[in-house]
């Protein structure tokens, strides 16, 4: 017996999805195991942490509204890396943009702040963490299309020297430094959400919606419309397709790549600011991974902005309901969550390529040679 | 691949089911919990549904470290309480120093119905007063931080010089011993943390009292653990400054290992390293985190609401030292010098009973027979500057509220 590997043609819709519900539920039944190996009623815990431990309590409006605090930023970086992977830029500078976006909004927090109207100061903070953000992303697309350098490996190391200039800046006491408190004799940052904060809706009880989330969701559409019906986005794709195409039919590829970089940098650099304008602090751990996650969402979505919403909540049920099981679970630690996460990717990058494939067994020996 | 598809769907299904079968039980498991929680604690009224929170910096589940040191000790002190620690310590654990996080965290163990939640690392200090002022009716207790309020919000720390002090006589015994008067120090920072720079300066002056010929060579790792420095500072303190002792204030036991490699002595730190280095190690300046946890978890228990808890506790800053047992030395091992424990035992004792402290005006002179004497002498630091008169009182404060920023005569940047 031996097997060889047959395209499919087209695989449908449903199919798909039971593929991928499969490989979801796969990996489930594998960390049900390994909680199990652990001495832990895994039906109790995924009870848990699907219900993101909102049954009985008390103060559940407060887990919305940290849930929707982790779902902001990731659902913006995943769509905005969506952008750029469309087109074959491979960016996995999410978390350096999204870092340097995050000084930015709190330079301009902390300078204007006090002298500008509220909604002026947010106003030009997101547009700060744009501009820096954007400029820290076109620096590799300008490397790639004039040098051919590798976009992968630049985007990677600035994430690196991005962190460090924000650990320096979190670790200087000095005159200049304004971004740490000065009252602390240890270097600690500064909270500016006396200063200025995003606003939010009150939805009645306790429950607020802060107004981060409306933009996000308008913004997820303005971008679904930019790359399904515009001119740029179907520049996009066909660049992704093929560069030489897009040049035969005079597309000025270049160009494109430079503004899609841009784009998709600038708007880690807006869930940046969004983020650092609903927390009012910097942190060394301000990105929280998104970008290293958003990766994930925007692969696991297959680029599409719709999808990307949908498993972006997901994933923060995952985040979110895994810590929160894991308070009450003395065996199990925070870090489960990111071991399920890995094996849930792991399998849907298997189905998917059941989607696209059939293996089909053969008899050895047999006059056929597989080649039909 | 349809058979497989429909055996998933069979398998989703009765996951399913079983998820919906518990749904309906599970209201049902805590109440048939509670009378067995209720029933070993029955001299205290409250404790069977007292809920201990806890957010710790790295993972609960650690073996070795700063973490584990608490989380052993709120199980220690839970477990001497007979509260049940399956059942009521809630704890959200691998939580960076980063405010939004923080909260987060909290609002977890608030819903979790938390009574008393302690936060064990210091950059989560503004975090805590914030959700300390948003719950009023929840304890909040942050380890090595300097803020608190008047009623539900404190913080705690010890006076881990005291044991430095102790174990700088044991290294100043030995110094005398191998007639060697160079001392090492593989410490995390320097004058940067009053917790590294009291630490440094207690050793120093227990190492001084002994063998005033003495110097503290200091080597500063940036880190508060870096098992690869802390071994090679070690060796290059033994081998650049000939140094015969090797403390340290680093995580790992690898300042001992290093210096149990070179034929010298160490003393170690947070835990006894005798095992790690049986032919070096000397003693061991520890903590016992289970003292506070003890006092803080009796306190909030009886307190009645959590506004009280400040008051009951006497004061916004608990500050434990050797009287309290919240530090300590571990036992002395064989290679310290004979008649080293009779003179401890004595230094101890006159800190116990709040005779004399470490950082004040008055020196102690140990004579080689083990005669101890008190001197009125200037706190000095190594920049010449008078920190505290001649029989001057304790700068203590400076160590809670983190301004001891200076090094103490006899201590040296290596």
């Amino acid at each position: 017996m031996g097997f060889h590997i047959v395209k499919r043609d087209n695989c449908p819709i449903w199919k798909k999805c039971c593929f991928y519900l499969a490989a979801v539920v796969i990996a489930l039944l594998l960390g049900a195991l390994l909680l199990v190996s652990l001495g832990v009623d895994p039906i109790a815990y995924y009870t848990r942490m699907f219900t993101m431990g909102t049954i009985g309590n008390k103060i559940a409006y407060k887990v919305y509204i940290n849930y929707l605090k982790e779902f902001v930023p990731l659902a913006l970086t995943s769509v905005a890396l969506s952008l750029a992977f469309k087109m074959r830029f491979w960016n996995i500078g999410g978390e350096g943009q999204f870092i340097l976006g995050a000084i930015a909004a709190a330079f301009v927090a902390f300078q204007a702040g006090p002298v500008l109207p509220n909604g002026v100061t947010l106003l030009l903070m997101c547009l700060a963490a744009m501009v820096t953000a954007g400029l820290y992303g076109l620096f590799v697309a300008a490397l790639k299309v004039r040098f051919g350098t590798n976009e992968t490996l630049m985007t990677l190391m600035l994430n690196y020297v991005a962190l460090y200039i924000l650990i320096f800046i979190g670790e200087t006491k000095a005159e200049w430094n304004f971004f740490l408190d000065e009252a602390s004799v240890r270097p600690v940052f500064a909270s500016f959400s006396k200063i200025v904060s995003f606003p939010t809706i009150p939805m009645g009880g306790k429950f607020s919606l802060n107004i981060c989330v409306i933009l996000t969701v308008l913004l997820g559409v303005l971008v679904f419309i930019y790359l399904k019906y515009t001119k740029h986005g179907y520049e996009i794709a066909v660049v992704g397709d093929s560069a030489g195409t897009a040049r035969y039919a005079g597309m000025k590829v270049n160009a494109i790549v430079l503004r899609t970089v841009f784009l998709s940098a600038a708007l880690i650099g807006l869930a940046a600011a969004f983020k650092v304008g609903t927390a009012g602090i910097l942190s060394t751990s301000i990105t929280d991974d998104v970008g290293w996650t958003g990766i994930i969402v925007a692969w696991l979505s297959q680029l599409n902005t719709v999808v990307i919403f949908v498993v972006s909540a997901l994933i923060c049920v995952l985040h979110y309901g895994s810590t929160v099981a894991a308070a009450t679970f003395s065996q199990v630690d925070s870090s489960f969550a990111n071991m399920l996460q890995g094996v849930i990717l792991f399998l849907v990058l298997a189905a998917d390529f059941y989607t696209r494939f059939r293996v089909v067994p053969f008899k050895k020996g047999g006059k056929d040679n597989g080649n039909g | 691949m349809k058979k497989i598809i429909a055996l998933l769907m069979a398998m989703v299904l009765v996951l399913g089911l079983t998820a919906c079968g518990n749904n309906a039980a599970a209201p049902e498991a805590p109440e048939a919990d509670a009378p067995a929680a209720d029933a070993p604690a029955a001299d205290a009224p409250a404790a069977g549904d007292f809920k201990v929170g806890a957010i710790y910096i790295n993972s609960k589940n650690d073996t070795a470290g700063y973490t584990f040191a608490h989380h052993n000790g709120i199980t220690t002190a839970m477990k001497e309480l007979g509260l049940n620690v399956d059942t009521q310590l809630v704890i959200v654990d691998e939580v960076p120093e980063d405010k939004e996080q923080v909260l987060a965290a909290v609002d977890t163990l608030v819903g979790e119905g938390a009574n008393i939640i302690f936060g064990i690392s210091f950059g989560y200090i503004d975090a805590l007063e914030e959700a300390a002022a948003e719950y009023p009716d929840v304890i909040f207790s942050h380890a090595t931080g300097y803020k608190s309020n008047e009623t539900n919000f404190n913080n705690y720390f010890g006076r881990a010089y005291q044991a430095r002090y102790l174990a700088g006589i044991a290294a100043g015994m030995k110094s005398l011993e191998m007639a060697n008067n160079n001392v090492g120090y593989v410490a995390a920072y320097g004058t940067e943390y009053a917790e590294t720079a009291s630490g440094i300066n207690g050793f120093a002056m227990g190492v001084l009292a002994v063998n005033p010929d003495a110097t503290i060579y200091v080597k500063n790792l940036g880190a508060w653990a870096d098992e690869v420095n802390e071994s090679a500072f070690a060796t290059e303190l033994i081998n650049s400054y000939n140094c015969g002792v090797i403390s340290q204030h680093c995580d790992s036991a690898q300042p001992q290992i290093a210096a149990e490699n070179a034929g010298v002595f160490g003393c170690g730190y947070n835990s006894d390293m005798t095992p790690d280095a049986p032919k070096a190690h000397l003693t061991a300046a520890i903590w016992n985190w289970n003292v506070y946890y003890r006092t803080a978890m009796e306190a909030a228990m009886n307190c009645g609401e959590a506004a009280n808890f400040v008051p009951t506790m006497g004061s916004g800053a608990y500050y434990g030292g050797l009287k309290e047992g919240f530090v300590d030395i571990s036992p002395l091992s064989e290679n310290c010098v004979a008649g080293t424990q009779e003179i401890i035992d004595a230094v101890k004792a006159m800190m116990v009973n709040g005779e004399w402290d470490v950082f004040s005006g008055v020196k102690l002179q140990i004579a080689a027979d083990g005669t101890i004497t008190k001197v009125d002498a200037a706190l000095m630091d190594n920049a010449g500057n008078e920190i505290v008169p001649a029989g001057g009182a304790s700068v203590e404060d400076s160590v809670i509220t983190g301004t001891m920023n200076y090094f103490v005569e006899g201590v040296q940047v290596g």
